[in-house]
């Protein structure tokens, strides 16, 4: 085992380390996440793209699910090896680790997001490497890998469509099957047009694809690195699993010398017949197929008589704030397989995107995610922008409790005062009066008289104090009476409760 | 201390435990696999080779499909192939010694496919008809650039070889006992990407068709396990 060593135990958030995450730092700053939001909302160009995507991803796990009636079983059956594998992480860590390294790849451990971009950059150094080809990762925009590689002066060549969209347009993923989804095919058209060799002529979505195909060929061949991601790390075998469809993870994969795979340490699953039960819930909850075109095992570097493959086969195992979650009440985050079906289905990521949440895992997942990574002082925000309506958790092929687990952060925010003044008044101006029944009596009845006053057409278009919600939509006024006031008349027996009228 | 010594004292200090039996933990995971079979599409009473024919036929798939009834025929169905799609008569063949023995009838033949390949000939280890995925295990006759680099892919797959469901492969080639390959390649359909607003394109990197060829060599079907 070459494993590289971290001289403390570091529990800090990932962001304060420095190493790689300026960019993302500065995105996930605590007062602009309304801005990122607002602005969101008033793009209408956004607001078509997220919508045409999101809109078929839904529709197409609806006919998925439809079309596999044991869907619930495999759900229960997938949440079950999950939670097994995690009540086991130790065992399942140090087989992986004994089985790859009998299979001939390296396995390097990483606390922290730096640490892991630190071993990367090492090895691609130690390859001497010039170029590096990429396929998708999240676990590689988790740990900044994509800023890593470039202030290390090292080339690196973006391999996914949606990545190389992504890295041409100099910006991050918006979601996390679909990272360019914020982009028309206008702009993309744009982008190619600008930067390609040879881009495409007529303006269509296959000639652009054309045209990307072209443009990478080649640099699949003059890449000295290849590193990927994992969805799965098989225990009993030491091989790790990549599901993918464009068929550019095995052209990154295979000619380089090197290949470097980065996972987070909750990816493992006891065995392939274990793996095959997720990927059934994966593939579905992700793109709606039944499988992806390549689902592909890696064990090990080149054999002997091998034509293709690399000589050196290193696997790069990520806690990054794992082992907290395990410790402080998120183990059932660990569960998460990465399939994006929580964002597709939620209706806040629907009206605002991915970007507008400022953290690499966008949706309810990221709104659980990203206060591990960069702490909750930066991230408060995310886990309150949800309207606890439960379709996420409905979606989530292992049943991750996700609007729990947002309460979860709200609760925690309180208690470290993170609130902004505004909401700590209020909240404590509501709970004085609430806890004070004539208090409560008087001021209802006096609200009802003032809305009142504002109602028209059994709306309120605008009122003071009411303006963030009424900007983009009507207030339903108020019924005449109290519900309170109503109970009281009908328990007095004057009369029944909705008679008012 | 070392990142390694963290990460394992982190969870045995969240699990409240410092080890496991490791016998308890493996019937753990064994009993969980026999939920398996009610957890899986149904596919109870149909044949496997009848299934895997619909399915790699089907829009899902949409690859193209051919039979034959003998190895010697598969030059004559690349032929077809080659014919129908009015192709050069020069393939990349899979290093497979049982594909180069075969008489090509003079079609052009090269076993290192170019960066722009145009057409590859291979043979699959198995067949799964619960998706109509073709396998490839890598080795010194099945190298993986073959499958990716051209932009047709013809590919032969013995009926008999095909299975069920993907744990059955799993469960009969992908175990600690089972022979190590450095990749094993599960291909279901051509390449397609979705990345720009959604539309699916074919051929985005790898292959934008499939051509399946199947072979009924009179060999009875068998469980995976025996094919081993």
């Amino acid at each position: 085992m070459s494993s590289t060593s971290a001289t403390t135990t570091d529990a800090r958030p990932a962001h304060e380390e420095g190493h790689g995450h300026a960019d993302r730092n500065a995105r996930v700053h605590p007062l602009r996440f309304l801005a990122r939001a607002e602005a969101a909302l008033a793009d209408p160009v956004l607001q078509i793209a997220i919508e045409r995507t999101t809109g078929t991803a839904e529709r197409k796990r609806a006919d998925a699910v439809e079309g596999f009636p044991q869907f619930d079983k495999a759900r229960v059956l997938g949440k079950r090896i999950k939670d097994h594998v995690i009540a086991n992480l130790d065992h399942y860590l140090l087989a992986f680790e004994r089985n790859a390294i009998a299979s001939g790849a390296k396995v390097h451990w990483a606390s922290t997001a730096g640490e892991a971009s630190r071993i990367v950059i090492g090895l691609c150094r130690d390859a001497g490497a010039k170029r590096v080809t990429r396929s998708k990762s999240m676990l590689g925009e988790e740990i900044g890998l994509p800023h890593a590689l470039d202030e290390a002066g090292i080339d690196r060549v973006e391999t996914d469509l949606a990545e190389h969209i992504v890295q041409l347009g100099g910006d991050t993923p918006s979601h996390i099957i679909w990272p360019s989804m914020h982009r028309t095919r206008e702009q993309v058209s744009a982008m190619f047009h600008a930067s390609h060799r040879v881009p495409h002529g007529e303006e269509t979505i296959e000639a652009m694809v054309d045209s990307a195909r072209r443009e990478l060929r080649d640099k699949f061949f003059s890449s000295d690195v290849a590193i990927s991601g994992a969805n799965f790390l098989i225990a009993d075998t030491g091989s790790t699993c990549t599901v993918t469809n464009e068929g550019n993870a095995e052209l990154t994969t295979s000619p380089p010398r090197v290949h470097i795979v980065t996972a987070g340490i909750e990816k493992l699953v006891p065995s392939a017949s274990h793996a095959m039960a997720m990927l059934r819930l994966l593939v579905r909850s992700a793109t709606g197929g039944d499988i992806t075109q390549y689902t592909t095992l890696h064990r090990g570097p080149r054999q002997p008589g091998d034509r293709d493959g690399p000589e050196e086969f290193h696997i790069v195992l990520v806690d990054n704030g794992r082992t907290r979650m395990l410790k402080e009440g998120l183990k059932e985050m660990l569960r998460c397989i990465r399939c994006g079906a929580c964002m597709n289905h939620c209706v806040v990521f629907r009206q605002i995107g991915g970007h507008a949440y400022g953290g690499v895992y966008p949706g309810p997942m990221g709104a659980v995610l990203t206060p591990v990574f960069d702490g909750l002082g930066a991230a408060r925000d995310l886990p309150h922008a949800c309207t606890l309506n439960g379709r996420c958790r409905e979606v989530c092929p292992v049943d991750i409790p996700l609007p729990t687990l947002m309460r979860g952060w709200r609760d925690r925010s309180w208690r470290e005062g993170l609130e902004p003044p505004a909401a700590r008044i209020g909240i404590g101006l509501f709970a004085f009066a609430a806890s004070r029944p004539r208090i409560f009596h008087l001021g209802t009845a006096l609200a009802l008289r003032v809305m009142r006053l504002f109602r028209k057409n059994g709306l309120i278009q605008r009122m003071p104090l009411l303006g963030a919600w009424t900007r983009h939509r009507d207030f339903p006024a108020p019924a005449e009476r109290s519900f309170l006031a109503m109970y009281r008349d009908a328990q007095s027996g004057k009369t029944t409760p909705g008679s008012s009228r | 201390m070392s990142a390694r010594e963290d990460i394992l004292a982190a969870v045995r200090g969240a699990l409240g435990r410092l080890s496991v039996d490791a016998d308890q933990v493996k019937e753990e995971a064994d009993r969980l696999l026999d939920d398996l079979p009610a957890a899986r599409p149904a596919l109870d009473g149909m044949v496997p080779i009848d299934i895997f024919a619909a399915r790699v036929s089907s829009p899902k798939v949409a690859a193209s499909l051919d039979r034959i009834g003998d190895l010697a025929e598969l030059p004559t169905a690349v032929e077809r192939y080659l014919q129908s799609k009015g192709l050069p008569r020069n393939v990349a063949l899979q290093p497979a010694a049982e594909l180069q023995a075969l008489d090509w009838h003079g079609i052009a033949l090269h076993d290192a496919p170019e960066v722009d390949e145009c057409v590859g000939v291979g043979i699959a280890r198995a067949g799964i008809a619960e998706t109509g995925s073709l396998v490839f295990e890598s080795g010194p006759e099945t190298p993986v650039l073959a499958h990716f680099l051209p932009l047709h892919h013809i590919v032969l797959v013995r009926a008999h070889s095909i299975v069920m469901y993907l744990d059955d492969y799993a469960a009969a080639a992908l175990n600690p006992e089972s022979p190590p390959h450095r990749n094993v390649n599960l291909i279901t359909g051509a390449s397609g990407t979705t990345d720009i607003e959604g539309s699916l394109v074919l051929g985005a990197h790898g292959p934008c068709h499939l051509h399946v060829v199947i072979l009924f060599d009179g060999k009875r079907s068998v469980t995976p396990q025996a094919w081993l």
